[in-house]
């Protein structure tokens, strides 16, 4: 059902050369290409109705990986991409994510700038129970990517779930880049900070809700330029954990900045050079 | 073929016209009554076979396995953890061949036809059916960690199919000087026995406790929670005090890269480990035979309809075992053998033409912490509204509050659980 | 030996179909499916090789008082018994009372 037959052959692609093949291919993207989603799960879903605020979203290019059944509903890996042609100087602004059977379905927004290199985000959400996940993807030119793709919820008959989060690491971070980047070359970046991510949702042992407490905000940076952001909800799994890219002109300092709804924050920071 | 099964719906209706309704078996016993041939004679595969022949035992019931005897991958922990020997995991086919009738082809499967209904032996050989049902458990998927492919494996085991990997993985802890580590690298879902490896790893703790104190077990995973997880971390701080250090997904514990030859490991952030003895559990996928028969999903499992467990895909195919999407029934031998006997249920009313009756399932997954400290978790499955589901309020963990009794009467239970499972699959007694 | 205990079994799960009522008549024809999981622990047929009690041949009486007494968890330091028996509704039970009452052991 996944519409991922093309991430491969695009995978090696720098942003440049992919441009240029979306600008040979621009030609027909208006029309052809151009099928307007009339029936989706996205139809039904009121926030996601309100990002779209009158648009006709189309219904390719926006890829969701997701597994098709899920065995911890807590921690669900999700990989977002987009595989499109793009127009001259067309590019992918942000990917909304939602999960409409969570109370709260807006799970998260990440904004992607030219430094980002590849409009695509690996991430861990929550899943209150099977339903159809939904990605929205913006483009510059004011079109709408929509994606979906239903993924089962079940709990494995040997699991328990670990209701206590232990706050000795909470606010440690991890960051892996790459130290050494070509020039043109796409990079991975992974992150994680220890962040029990409360949804407000949830009780504690002796009954009381525990107050939310999230994770709302994730940018980085390189040197003072902005290369990939995210605003993060309620539906983002414990230990938020993201996995972006990046394609640096020149080498420099990776700085991220993790930030709660309470103000607090956490900073990493990576070195990369270009040669 | 077609005139055996037309012959078979008319001998059908007419056991249905006779007063005994609840002895259809009797009507079916006057003829050949079709023959199925099983892959793989595991827990799921030799149930059915004897399910199959317990119901009818004019259907002709072809086993093809590749070993002449199975070796169970439960209890290959306690083996590790010094309260077995290994012949004692083992067993053999013969009373599914003297008792009950099984035709046994010792042999590889690696080819299925679903149109021509023939299944291809490497040694050539070609054996028709009227139903096949596939139990081929998992197979690793070389490759989804870097540098873990079959050549690896013989320095650095998985020991997830219970055998020589098994028998390598004890030898090294045996070399194993005192004081050294032991690292355990743990897998993402699905994958076969979801408390394997932290039974592993208590019993691995339970060998040094008794013979190598100092030494120090790492268990790096690539999940945030583990079934039935209170309860063994509760466990270890009782039996093993620190012994044992579990890193969790989000606290760098993903491996993704192995160095046999260094013997290390590097997880998803770029931490290396250094391990004395190594065992990856690897990711995994359905066994091979069920990609070549077209049965498989994009995952690499397959999809089945939970009512037979025939295949979604091709007619006339059942899977059972951990190679099926069953969720959320484990992939354990417990859930192999229930399954095995809805399969047989199924396929002995399809030559009959009869509806099958409705099938229900039940798990218990016992581990071992220790010798005297068992737990388990039981659950009870049936199928609505076309999915396997279990009821609210029913099965769960043993309690966490539960005193040394408890855990002593388990430990107890799950070897009883293991000596009735073996008898009811296999027939034969351990060794 | 076995097969004539299969066919002894089927004789009288045949008689107890048509004399009973209805309902547990028709859940009866079920009775193997139901008690397939059982012999996983309790053994073939519920004769038990090892540490695990035999059920095979037990009075419907006792089979059915235990068995509602582990879902109702009325037995102490009962393991995981009180677990499963809480998946199977009452007529379940009744069922599977009868299929092990009528098994010889």
């Amino acid at each position: 059902m996944k519409a991922n037959i093309m991430t491969n052959s695009t995978a090696g692609l720098s942003r440049r050369s992919a441009l240029v093949l979306g600008g040979a291919a621009a030609v027909f993207s208006l029309s052809p290409l151009g099928a307007v989603a009339n029936t989706g799960t996205w139809q039904r879903v009121d926030e996601v109705l309100a990002v779209l605020d009158g648009a006709d979203p189309i219904a390719q290019g926006m890829v969701l990986d997701l597994p098709l059944v899920s065995e911890n509903g807590a921690s669900v890996q999700v990989n977002l991409s987009v595989d499109r042609p793009m127009a001259d100087g067309e590019f992918v602004e942000s990917i909304h994510l939602f999960a409409p059977g969570n109370p709260y379905p807006e799970i998260a927004t990440y904004h992607f700038t030219p430094l980002s290199g590849r409009p695509a985000v690996e991430t861990r959400i929550r899943l209150n129970e099977t339903q159809t996940v939904i990605a929205l993807a913006k483009l510059s030119s004011g079109a709408v990517l929509v994606g979906e793709q239903e993924v089962r919820v079940t709990t494995s008959g040997c699991l328990t779930d670990a209701d206590t989060y232990d706050t000795a690491n909470e606010f440690q971070t991890r960051v892996r880049a790459p130290e050494v980047l070509a020039t043109g070359d796409i990079g991975e970046v992974l992150t994680i900070i220890n962040h029990p991510q409360e949804s407000g949702l949830r009780t504690d042992a002796s009954g009381d809700m525990v107050p939310m407490r999230l994770i709302e905000r994730f940018e980085a940076t390189l040197n003072g330029e902005p290369v990939f952001s995210a605003d993060l909800n309620r539906s983002v799994a414990t230990n938020p954990y993201i996995k972006f890219h990046i394609a640096p002109q020149a080498g420099g300092t990776l700085e991220l900045i993790w930030t709660e709804d309470t103000g607090e924050s956490a900073q990493a920071s990576a070195e990369i050079s270009v040669s | 073929m077609i005139n055996r099964r037309s012959i078979l719906k008319s001998m059908g209706a007419v056991a249905l016209a006779t007063p005994v309704l609840s002895l259809p078996s009797i009507g079916r016993a006057q003829g050949a009554a079709g023959r199925v041939v099983i892959v793989g004679g595991g827990f799921g595969g030799a149930t059915a076979a004897k399910y199959i022949k317990r119901a009818n035992p004019n259907i002709d019931v072809t086993l093809i396995e590749a070993s002449g005897r199975f070796y169970t991958c439960p209890f290959s922990n306690l083996y590790l953890g010094g309260l077995r020997e290994f012949e004692s995991i083992g067993h053999s086919f013969d009373e599914l061949t003297d008792v009950y009738g099984v035709n046994l082809v010792t042999g590889w499967a690696e080819g299925v036809d679903g149109d021509a209904h023939t299944v291809t032996l490497a040694s050539g050989d070609v054996i028709e059916y009227d139903k096949l049902l596939l139990s081929p458990g998992v197979d690793m998927r070389w490759g989804a960690i870097e540098g873990y492919d079959e050549a690896a494996a013989e320095i650095i085991p998985h020991a997830w199919k219970a055998g020589p990997q098994t028998q390598l993985l004890k030898s090294q802890l045996e070399a194993m000087d005192d004081g050294g580590t032991f690292i355990l690298s743990s897998p993402p879902d699905p994958f076969r026995c979801p408390p394997g490896p932290y039974e592993r790893v208590s019993m691995i703790a339970n060998y040094f406790k008794n013979n190598k104190p100092n030494s120090k077990i790492l268990l790096l995973d690539s999940k945030d929670a583990f079934s039935k997880q209170g309860l063994f971390q509760a466990g270890w701080d009782a039996l093993y005090g620190d012994m044992i250090e579990w890193v969790s997904l989000s606290n760098d514990g993903e491996v993704i890269r192995v160095d046999p030859e260094a013997m290390e490991v590097e997880t998803a952030f770029g931490e290396i480990h250094r391990g004395d003895v190594i065992n990856i559990v690897p990711p995994q996928k359905a066994g091979a035979i069920a990609d070549a028969a077209g049965v498989t999903n994009e995952g690499g499992w397959v999809p089945i309809k939970p009512d037979t467990f025939e295949s979604q895909l091709v007619d006339d195919i059942y899977v059972v075992g951990d190679a099926t999407v069953a969720a959320p029934m484990p992939k354990s031998g417990f859930s192999a053998n229930a399954q095995g006997k809805v399969a047989a249920a199924a396929i002995v009313a399809s030559f009959a033409g009869e509806d099958v009756g409705t099938p229900s399932w039940a798990n218990t997954c016992y581990s071992l912490i220790g010798p005297e400290y068992g737990i388990s978790v039981a659950a009870v499955y049936r199928v609505e509204d076309g999915a396997i589901t279990t009821l609210e309020g029913s099965g769960g963990v043993s309690p966490a509050d539960a005193d040394e009794d408890f855990r002593r009467r388990e430990a107890i239970y799950a070897v009883g659980w293991y000596d009735a499972i073996t008898q009811d699959t296999w027939g034969s007694s351990p060794a | 030996m076995r097969k004539s205990r299969l066919m002894a079994t089927g004789l009288m799960a045949a008689t107890l179909a048509i004399s009973a009522f209805s309902g547990v008549a028709q859940a009866q024809d079920n009775g193997a499916l139901l008690a397939g999981p059982c012999a996983s622990c309790h053994g073939t047929d519920g004769v038990s090789p090892g540490s695990i009690p035999s059920i095979a041949g037990q009075p419907y009486a006792v089979l059915i008082a235990q068995l509602n007494a582990f879902k109702a968890g009325e037995i102490p330091g009962a393991t995981v018994m009180t677990r499963l028996a809480r998946g199977y509704t009452d007529e379940e039970l009744e069922v599977l009372a009868h299929y092990f009452s009528e098994i010889e052991p």
